[in-house]
């Protein structure tokens, strides 16, 4: 008898600490006096929508792989952890930065966080955590201390995204992944933008660099357009809705900006914007 | 006891992240990618009533949820779309605010709608006040209550709520979202005079299961809107899924939409958009009715997937006489032949009860579980219990 009640905590406690696909489960014991509520969740692709209807097409569009939840009650108060696993550390912080309020400031978390009252969001490596607590009112310090908990539990690098250097960080109001048509555009099927009081600056990377070149190529196609006489190949266009826009090639990544307010150069930030890029 | 759904996650305020779209065409579809931008012609845009709300919206209207750049929603709105969907929760609010600033000066010429999944009359309030702050505008013109699924859901409370901001001039109507348990909350919401809208999702692989409800709430005046129109109805999909890449092919999507416009009880649908070319196809479901070649092609994607794709619809629930979870073991399959994830499948086949992971589907004579969908169940089954047992 003892010896199962041991194996099963052995079992226990490697599935909370198991990188399997599933991801790290969490727990109410993370933080003192906290107890779990009702039995732990899992989700899969095939069956987030059960948890979270329609909404759970987001998690799937940035390459979702499994949840694991649990909540947790402490007096009147219930705080419901999810911990989200995705493909990569890109696409983990991609659902967070969709998810962030970029007018509030970030949290040292992870590789990036958000705290508020009755919520805290961030990511790490490939997981991207969400925290919830009710009743209203100012949860704050049990979310920091659960949250940082939860950060520890998590495996992984706590680095951000190497396209997020790219992006000059001066006057930067935001900076996304895009997991599908990058301005609107199916052509550009994924990248980051970051958005600038003057227009909205992108990095496209394509699988090669001839992959590449043919993308810009249908994008001459489509917007009809002639090459610009600039030191890379580029087009630089003004668009009924894209505004003043300029895509530049280099290499495998297709880099420009778009929506480009008057008095700025759209060539000449797209050209600058190519050079922080290796 | 609080309740650990997601639906009460939402209220505490959580991040509901961006949502993709499985609707959307092929994102490497050649004859997309090369076309030239074509001049913005005017297209022959269709026009219904919403119930008896006296808004007229074009029969597509505009999902925003899953949208990212502001230009695609800001160009549907310069065509003529007339009305757009979205919701306090999509991208953890960053969706309404990208929203009212791509309507920013067209609020005049169009329809909005926003959804709060808030339980409390307070909380939903609150999330009013934000959805018009966010959006930019000072009235909506229909106000859901997100996601509810049964009639328990739409509580008095959250009624008076919707009242109350009717009075404040804050919504002009008032409605309901589902996305499943239609058939038991669909009748309820249309016998209640305080709902205007409903919301609905609705699309060809449910068959004619939704249409008595939804002809009668039409009847009874309600505007009928629907979602997940095109692959929401394969909601298990996902780009890189070999379902996805079939059901995306040959027009499939267009057929889907207009599967749903050839109901006379739909007002509008709100198909997802990401980009300019899955605009322009959308549009194409106005101005061209459901075909013979439509119906075609959207038997063949039913025939492909009915007797293999769970619905997940429940009503098999308890027939199976010896006590299998028919839903749950289909789904542990979908893991392994769907998603090519066979240890997921047999980790949770595994943590059945050992009676019923004994259960050997050869050794009934006969099968109790009939599937309304056509899913071959017992043959499912026995793949399952040979796969994972």
């Amino acid at each position: 008898m003892i010896g199962r009640i041991v194996a099963r905590a052995l079992l226990a406690a490697a599935l909370a600490l198991l990188p399997a696909q599933a991801g790290p489960v969490p727990r109410c014991d993370l933080a003192p006096g906290w107890t779990q509520q009702g039995a732990a969740r899992a989700y899969e692709a095939s069956n987030l929508f059960e948890y979270m209807d329609g909404n759970a097409e987001g998690y799937l569009l940035y390459g979702f792989v499994a949840m694991h939840g649990v909540t947790c009650v402490h007096g009147g108060d219930s705080i419901l952890i999810d911990v989200s696993e995705f493909g990569d550390g890109d696409s983990a912080y991609g659902m967070f930065s969709a998810n962030r309020d970029p007018r509030l400031p970030a949290e040292t978390l992870g590789a990036g966080g958000q705290v508020t009252p009755r919520r805290v969001i961030f990511t790490k490596d490939r997981f991207y955590v969400e925290l919830a607590a009710n009743p209203d009112k100012d949860h704050t310090p049990a979310l920091r201390a659960i949250s940082a908990a939860v950060e520890k539990l998590l495996p992984g690098s706590t680095a951000v995204p190497a396209a997020l250097a790219w992006f000059p960080a001066d006057g930067q109001k935001s900076v996304r992944l895009i997991p599908e048509s990058v301005l609107g555009l199916r052509l550009l099927r994924r990248g980051y933008v970051a958005e600038y009081e003057f227009g909205k600056a992108f990095v496209v990377e394509e699988p090669s660099p001839e992959s590449a070149a043919a993308v810009m190529d249908k994008l001459r196609a489509r917007f009809e357009v002639g090459q610009a006489s600039l030191p890379v190949p580029a087009l630089q266009l003004t668009d009924r809705y894209l505004d003043r826009l300029c895509f530049i090639l280099k290499g495998p990544y297709i880099v420009g900006y778009a929506n480009v307010a008057e008095g700025n150069d759209p060539a000449a930030l797209a050209h600058a914007l190519a050079a922080r890029l290796p | 006891m609080p309740d650990s759904s997601r639906r009460n996650f939402l209220v505490a305020g959580l991040a509901v992240p961006a949502a993709a779209s499985a609707a959307r065409s092929s994102a490497d579809d050649p004859k997309h990618d090369a076309a030239p931008r074509p001049p913005l012609a005017p297209p022959q845009l269709r026009y219904r009533m919403l119930g008896d709300t006296g808004l007229k919206v074009t029969s597509v209207g505009f999902g925003c949820m899953v949208t990212s750049d502001a230009s695609v929603i800001e160009r549907a709105a310069d065509i003529g779309i007339t009305y757009f969907d979205t919701a306090r929760v999509y991208q953890s609010g960053n969706n309404e605010r990208m929203v009212g600033a791509a309507l920013k000066g067209k609020r005049q010429k169009i329809a909005l709608s926003s959804k709060s999944g808030a339980q409390t009359k307070a909380a939903a309030l609150a999330d009013l006040d934000t959805s018009l702050r966010e959006l930019g505008t000072d009235h909506l013109d229909i106000w859901y209550l997100h996601a509810k699924t049964k009639p328990a859901d739409v509580t008095d409370e959250l009624i008076d709520a919707q009242q109350t901001a009717k009075k404040a001039g804050k919504i002009r109507f008032a409605g309901v979202s589902t996305h499943s348990g239609q058939t038991d909350l669909i009748p309820v919401l249309a016998a209640n005079p305080h709902i205007d809208v409903i919301l609905t999702a609705y699309n060809f692989s449910m068959g004619q299961t939704l249409d008595p409800v939804i002809a009668a709430a039409h009847a009874a005046g309600k505007g009928i809107v629907a979602m997940k129109v095109m692959a929401g109805g394969f909601r298990n999909t996902k780009p890189g899924d070999k379902l996805y890449n079939t059901f995306k092919k040959d027009g499939a999507l267009l057929s889907a939409l207009r599967w749903a416009l050839k109901s006379a009880d739909i007002d509008t649908t709100i198909p997802s958009m990401t980009d300019m070319d899955q605009l322009d196809e959308n549009l194409k479901a106005m101005t061209g009715g459901f075909t013979k070649s439509d119906e075609v092609l959207l038997a063949r994607q039913l025939e492909r997937i009915a007797p293999l794709y769970c619905r997940m619809c429940g009503q098999c629930d308890g027939s199976c006489a010896k006590g299998l979870p028919v839903a749950d073991l289909l789904r542990y399959l979908t893991y392994a032949d769907g998603y090519g994830q066979f240890s997921l499948g047999r980790e949770r086949f595994l943590e059945l009860p050992a009676e019923v992971a004994r259960v050997r589907c050869d050794a009934c004579s006969t099968c109790t579980v009939n599937c309304p969908h056509g899913v071959r169940v017992s043959e499912r089954l026995r793949r399952a219990q040979e796969l994972f047992a």
